[in-house]
């Protein structure tokens, strides 16, 4: 599944980053990449924009990006 | 002289740093992309100068954003020593820069910052393995930070980092390429290197990023105790936050209560009270002096007239200025504005910008021209051109007296209301704007909105104090600067005839017959009046100069007095019900001024510059033809105007869509041109 999909608050690991090469890279250099753990924490009012934790840090991302990185429950 | 730079990831206390060591009062706040242009200034420790320069902050040596590139540059000159912050609480994160820095050998020291909060939160950290980064760390405190001589002392970089090798041989093997040259292209430095080279190195990037973390969290597991249930940035209060609906409510009803409070409430008893001391301690008793001593009346009337009518009303509104101010540095201090952000994200993005655009809105509240510069946060050219385009419909501190007086005298106990609804055409015609924009010449296509949420904060009483006081002392200077000078020059053309002879009566002066040749243009939004028209263009220099200018030419020296001349037919500058309606929608929207212009140019170009001018200027015509059209003859020229604006709008978005696309260089993409 991807992370959009995933439950609130429910512990994942990235399977798989298939956006666009300097997005993907820019996620990368944050932390995001294949292996890492990410939590969906919240999604806004109209389910467009989300805010994910990982390695203790807070980021928001779109619903777009979000639906480009598999995941599966850890 | 050595030049040290101050580089880390955004919101680490990197401009606080800068400010402790230089004694300085650089702009900071609590949200990502505060500073977006570097500031630079000398100090000197044992007799040494070296020049401290704060960069804005960026992730990684590969740019995602303009004020990113900014940063960059200087770095990667590698003539210059840095001292690199990093934040204790996302340490993994901000130690991904600094083995960029080391793979690169420049010369560095890593400070930890924020380690109190750190600490606070049951986490520990050691200083054992994290020197094989760099030798060079050490913990300190932004805030308290004394200059000494050993901050700046830097031993060569021969850091050693083990995975790099694997990289330089693959690339050997394939390229004729020294280290140095290597090591640069895996950092984004592609200087001198044909295609091949450069997607052969590209496509390793991957695997790098996943080395350079690997070797950071085997550091990691040595030095950092982290408590297993931290997350820095989200507090227990976020659930309640997080709600938009409680947000915008929460937001929009604190600012307007303190638009309220400030400039209706307690804003006239303190501007009364400051004209009443300006006027008795100062004005009128050099004016007595003068009285008493001179007896050429041009003399008494220039110091009345064009000096003391040109400040002593604008002055007025320093304290209520000042209030709007705490208000301003609270809000980006709490760490509220990332939350308006996050929650605001949704509905700008149907408008074609993002949730970035709403912390500089909120900044375009006190000044356009310093929130037009924040467009450099964005990470694509539409959306920078769109932000740095749609700010001035933010109505700045410097048009609210204008909308104050005017409504102060016209609507009595309805002013505030006036005022607010004002504030809301601004920003309805903002995201209209937006919309037409979005549809036509500047689609948005990457719309990342990827921001780092800060932790929530408390009122920091001496930095809120310190940015009040610095917004302060650059409106006195502005006042008695550009406000005086221009004021100056208006009282002189407006009692000068074109014989040069001085007169009582405006209408024979200079400025009066040239704004008559003029006025036609104006008549149908009923703003024909010369003294309206005098004030619309020297308004375009700055907006104080609107009030400015109505001062001088009613003779008037404080803001009451100024309020109840506008109502009566016997003063020069004087509004009918209609036109001061007209007066209030053009004067919101027609122009920006001309320092909001210079950097709007000089971020976007002088095609979006003139775009936005004539949009501006287009719209407030409009806009304030309907009103004074409805408002003096009735419905039916209400529906004519409409009918007529309509039709207008509709052209307008048929041309923007058949214009072709202008050749604009994009920073980041490997697209330079596009056309329809």
């Amino acid at each position: 599944m991807n992370l959009y999909e995933s439950k609130l608050n429910t512990e994942c690991v990235i399977v798989d980053l298939s956006c666009e090469d300097r997005l993907k890279l820019r996620l990368m250099e944050l932390g995001i990449f294949k292996g890492e753990r990410i939590t969906v924490k919240h999604k806004s009012i109209f389910k467009k924009t989300l805010l994910v934790v990982f390695s203790s840090n807070c980021f928001t991302l779109k619903d777009e990006i979000a639906k480009q990185i598999k995941v599966n429950y850890v | 002289m050595s030049k040290i730079l101050i580089v880390g990831n955004p919101n680490v206390g990197k401009s606080t740093l800068f400010n402790s060591l230089t004694k300085s009062t650089e702009h900071t706040g609590n949200f990502h992309g505060v500073t977006v242009d570097k500031k630079s200034k000398k100090i000197k420790v044992n007799n040494e100068e070296f020049e401290l320069v704060d960069l804005p902050g960026l992730y990684s040596l590969n740019t995602f954003s303009y004020e990113e590139e900014i940063a960059k540059k200087d770095i990667v000159l590698n003539t210059h020593s840095a001292l690199v912050l990093v934040d204790a609480n996302s340490i993994r994160k901000n130690l991904y820069l600094c083995l960029e820095m080391s793979e690169l050998k420049l010369d560095y020291k890593i400070l930890i910052n924020n380690y109190k909060y750190f600490e606070k939160k049951k986490n520990k950290l050691k200083l054992e393995k994290l020197k094989l980064i760099n030798p060079n760390i050490e913990i300190i405190n932004a805030k308290k930070i004394e200059i000494n001589e050993n901050l700046f002392k830097f031993t060569k970089n021969q850091t050693n980092l083990p995975y790099l090798n694997k990289y330089l041989n693959k690339i050997r093997e394939k390229f004729d390429l020294d280290d140095e040259t290597i090591v640069k292209a895996l950092n984004g430095i592609f200087d001198y290197l044909t295609d091949e080279e450069i997607n052969f190195i590209k496509n390793l990037n991957e695997d790098l990023i996943a080395d350079r973390y690997k070797f950071i969290d085997e550091i990691l597991k040595n030095d950092l105790e982290q408590n297993k249930n931290f997350i820095y940035g989200l507090s227990p209060l976020d659930k309640f936050i997080l709600n938009p609906i409680f947000l915008l409510i929460f937001t929009l009803g604190i600012f307007f209560l303190s638009v309220y409070t400030i400039f209706f409430l307690i804003g006239p008893i303190l501007t009364d009270f400051l004209n009443l001391c300006l006027n008795k301690f100062f004005i009128n008793p050099f004016l007595n002096v003068l009285y008493s001593t001179c007896e050429n009346v041009w003399l008494i009337e220039f110091f009345k007239g064009g000096i003391f009518s040109s400040f002593s009303t604008i002055l007025g509104f320093l304290p209520s200025i000042c209030l709007m101010y705490i208000f301003l540095t609270v809000l980006e201090d709490s760490g509220l504005i990332s939350r308006l952000a996050y929650a605001l994200d949704d509905m700008f993005t149907s408008f074609g910008l993002n949730g970035k655009a709403v912390y500089i809105m909120l900044m375009g509240l006190g000044c356009n021209t310093m929130a037009t510069m924040l467009s450099r946060n964005m990470t694509n050219k539409e959306l920078k051109t769109k932000t740095a385009m749609l700010n001035p419909y933010v109505t700045c501190m410097a048009r609210l007296p204008v909308l104050v007086v005017i409504a102060s005298a016209f609507f009595g106990l309805y002013s505030y209301l006036v005022v607010a609804g004002l504030y809301l055409i601004g920003i309805i015609i903002m995201f209209v704007v937006a919309l037409i924009l979005n549809k036509t010449i500047m689609k948005t296509e990457d719309n990342y909105f990827l921001l780092e949420f800060p932790p929530l904060r408390g009122i920091d009483v001496k930095h809120v104090l310190i940015e009040t006081k610095k917004n302060s002392i650059e409106l006195v200077k502005r006042i008695f600067t550009i406000v005086l000078f221009v004021g100056v020059i208006v009282w002189i053309t407006l009692h000068t005839t074109f014989k040069f002879q001085y007169t009582e009566k405006v209408d024979e002066s200079i400025l009066f017959s040239f704004a008559n040749l003029i006025s036609f243009i104006f008549a149908p939004i009923g703003l024909n009046n010369a003294g309206v028209v005098c004030a619309l263009i020297v308004g375009v220099l700055a907006k104080e100069l609107i009030i400015s200018t109505f001062s001088i030419a009613n003779n008037v020296t404080s803001t009451s007095l100024l309020v109840s001349s506008l109502t009566s037919t016997f003063s020069v500058v004087h509004f009918s019900f209609p036109s001061a309606v007209s007066f209030l929608v053009f004067s919101l929207l027609y122009c920006p001024c001309v320092s909001n212009l210079a950097v709007l140019k000089k971020e976007t170009d002088t095609f979006t510059m003139w775009l936005c001018v004539v949009s501006q200027f287009t719209i407030a015509y409009m806009l304030s033809f309907f009103a004074f059209q409805s408002l003096s003859r009735g419905v039916s020229f209400a529906i004519i105007s409409l009918i007529v604006i309509f039709l207008i709008i509709f052209s307008l978005v048929l041309t923007l869509k058949r214009i072709k696309s202008r050749k604009i260089k994009c920073l980041f993409c490997d697209k330079c041109s596009k056309k329809n």
